[in-house]
């Protein structure tokens, strides 16, 4: 018996490893390794008051922390019974969205593209391919500059609050803003290109496919659960009782699943789920490179989250847009404290992200709940790895373990999110 | 010959290396180092030796007290990138309760696996000589940038001492303390120019306490500013429970306050 293990996978965030047995040219054993350390955020938001656990959930992850944010604001404000205003409503929505630009640029072009050439990092790409690192760069920098405008830095957002924000943004800050969220569609679309170029392998994965939908909107900030296999739709409140959490060996994050299945969340998922709401110039360019749903292919995520960058930019663009048109207030209004449990959702780069939280009458936070998208992803991804590498295990030792970190990198994993 | 640098992180939420990767001439300035391990961007292995090592995160098991030891035996300098690795930060908070008892209440029966080799968090330096601290959640990257500088030059770190509430005043804000709003911008070490405040949210002192912070009168100025003691320690604990220094001299400043106050 040969152990291939493969020790604290790169880029990725966070740390994980997969520890594989191979015996004559058989994969006997395989599973992933969650070793990044708990946080026990759960536990740490218990006793803090209900306008403190959202700057604190935040922290949970540095890559999407707006999405913590936003999410657990939503949560608390359900608790408590507040009704933001329109303008609020859209504002998250633009940041939440917005941040599409950052974490899908990084994890195309910074965690996966070194694959697709042969290199061990994004480094070396400055020189061999100057225009792919200038591109990656500007949907980066944009992703971040957005964020900053509206929530005051690119990590950990300061201007998010209970009932809504801070502070508000310019109209001339949004049409700048605007203008150059419309460049970026360019950009967006050649990376559509180049990533459907160079799918590398066809695996489809056999979990089901779950979402946030709405009927009118690329859900982001709203909607409903969505499977596409089994067909339903509910209440972001009935997470709990959707989603099974379970303890595992080997793992410091729990694993998930949905009668007593695995289910996959993310872009893959979204893109199919959502597919009518994407805005037709994205599906445009999704059908230039041949895709279109139901596509099951894992090594389609990639081109999936190319697709929704060309949805976000060009949304967020002509929100930004509205934005600086109307008027409103995003000031939060006078609101009564009240004990309550309040659930919130929302799609993160990642896939789908739920916070729940319960409030007492004095206004202390009495129970908090997370549920990451790679928290529920990594069951189904194990059971990716199981089926996939028996078909991959023939090439070698070292072409083997490059098959298996790129199946990891498709799912985008986040470890920090993960266990928490 | 370029030094060699390491970037590694404990528990955190990676915040502070996104924010490196964020800012093109903070990887310019990177640059200047052979960046032999970065395991957040690129593939490979830590190297054998190396001069400059950057931490992000707080320790929280026994590993990381081991890699910890490692580490500073091997650099000849060691930077604690954020709040995590400068006062333990938010991973910090969990200090206040039983290690146990917190992982059980997350992971119920599983919490005995995942909680081998378990710690109370804290600090980096609470474990080995800290030469470099870029405190804040999360980092400013412009400060990233002059420290390595000073450490590139062997020179020693000159930590800001004063308190944050002068930076707000230059920055013309509006005290919150007037409108009855708690704010640490009294306490908390200076060098963000008041970023939160500026924006519109009161500080919660995640760049650690300022030396030169007098936090009895603060507390005393919280009290009669209907802050009690309790609230006033509540927030100082978002970011600095694991901060030994900062919650002794909290709790002997919030008896001097109680008699103050009566």
């Amino acid at each position: 018996m040969t152990k291939l293990n493969i020790h604290h996978i790169a880029r990725i965030e966070g740390h994980g490893n997969v520890a594989i047995d191979v015996k004559d040219n058989e994969v006997k054993d395989i599973f992933m390794e969650i070793i990044e350390p708990t946080r026990v955020f759960e536990a740490m938001m218990r006793g803090r008051r209900f306008d403190e656990v959202s700057h604190i959930s935040s922290r949970i992850c540095g890559i999407c922390s707006p999405n913590h944010f936003v999410t657990n604001l939503i949560a608390v404000e359900d608790a408590l019974g507040i009704k933001v205003s329109e303008r609020t409503k859209k504002l998250r929505q633009l940041l939440v969205h917005g941040s599409y630009l950052q974490n899908h640029a990084s994890a195309l072009y910074i965690f996966a593209a070194p694959d697709f050439v042969g290199l061990p990092s994004f480094v070396p790409l400055a020189e061999s391919a100057p225009e792919i690192v200038r591109r990656a760069l500007r949907l980066k920098k944009l992703g971040n500059d957005l964020c900053t405008l509206i929530g005051g830095r690119p990590v950990h957002p300061i201007t998010p609050t209970v009932g809504g924000f801070t502070d508000d943004v310019s109209a001339e800050a949004l049409r700048h803003l605007s203008e150059q969220l419309f460049e970026a569609v360019a950009d967006a679309a050649a990376t559509v290109e180049l990533f459907g170029e160079i799918v590398p392998q066809h695996f489809d994965t056999q979990g089901e496919l779950v979402a946030l939908h709405e009927i009118d909107l690329y859900a982001t900030v709203s909607g409903q659960i969505t499977a596409l296999d089994a067909g339903w739709s509910k209440p972001v409140s009935e997470y709990p009782n959707i989603i099974k959490e379970k303890v595992v060996e080997h793992s410091n994050s729990k694993h998930s699943f949905i009668d007593g299945k695995t289910f996959m969340t993310g872009p893959l998922a979204r893109v199919n789920v959502s597919w009518d709401q994407l805005l037709p110039s994205a599906r445009v360019v999704a059908s230039k490179i041949g895709l279109r749903p139901v596509n099951r292919n894992i090594f389609s995520a990639h081109a999936c989250r190319a697709i929704e960058l060309v949805d976000a930019a060009e949304r967020c663009a002509t929100l930004a847009d509205e934005l600086s048109l109307e008027s409103g207030s995003v000031a939060p209004k006078p609101f009564k404290v009240k004990a309550g449990t309040g659930y919130g959702a929302s799609e993160a780069p990642r896939g789908t992200l739920y916070h729940s939280v319960t409030i007492d009458s004095d206004g202390m936070v009495t129970a908090a709940d997370v549920v990451t998208p790679t928290a529920q992803n990594l069951a189904n991804l194990a059971l990716d790895l199981q089926r996939f590498s028996p078909t991959v295990v023939e090439k070698g030792e070292d072409e083997f373990k490059k098959s298996v970190e790129m199946l990891v990198r498709c799912y985008d994993p986040c470890m920090s999110c993960a266990v928490h | 010959m370029r030094p060699t640098a390491v970037i590694l992180s404990l528990a955190s939420d990676y915040g502070c290396q996104v924010q490196i990767s964020n800012f093109p001439e903070i990887l310019e300035m990177l640059s200047t180092f052979d960046l032999g391990y970065w395991q957040f961007v690129s593939s490979g292995d830590m190297p054998d030796a190396y001069e400059v090592a950057l931490i992000e995160g707080a320790v929280t098991t026994d590993e990381h007290v081991e890699l910890l030891e490692k580490v500073r035996a091997t650099a000849s300098c060691v930077i604690a990138l954020g709040a995590c690795a400068a006062t333990g930060g938010i991973p910090g908070l969990a200090i206040a309760g039983p290690v146990r008892g917190q992982l059980k209440e997350v992971y119920g029966s599983g919490e005995k696996k995942v909680g081998a080799g378990a710690r109370k968090p804290a600090p980096i330096s609470d474990y080995i000589t800290v030469d470099f601290t870029i405190p804040g959640c999360p980092i400013d990257p412009a400060e990233l940038s002059r420290v390595l500088q000073r450490a590139i030059r062997a020179l020693v770190d000159t930590p800001q001492r004063q308190s944050m509430c002068g930076e707000c005043k230059i920055a013309e804000n509006m005290c919150f303390w007037l409108a009855g709003t708690p704010c640490l911008g009294m306490i908390a070490r200076s060098g963000c120019n008041a970023t939160c405040v500026s924006r519109g949210r009161p500080c919660t002192a995640c760049r650690g306490i300022a030396q030169d912070a007098n936090i009895e009168s603060a507390y005393a100025f919280a009290a009669q500013n209907k802050c009690d003691a309790d609230q006033f320690e509540s927030l100082i604990k978002i970011y600095n429970a694991a901060n030994e220094q900062a919650t002794q001299k909290a709790v002997t400043s919030k008896k001097t306050a109680q008699e103050v106050v009566s």
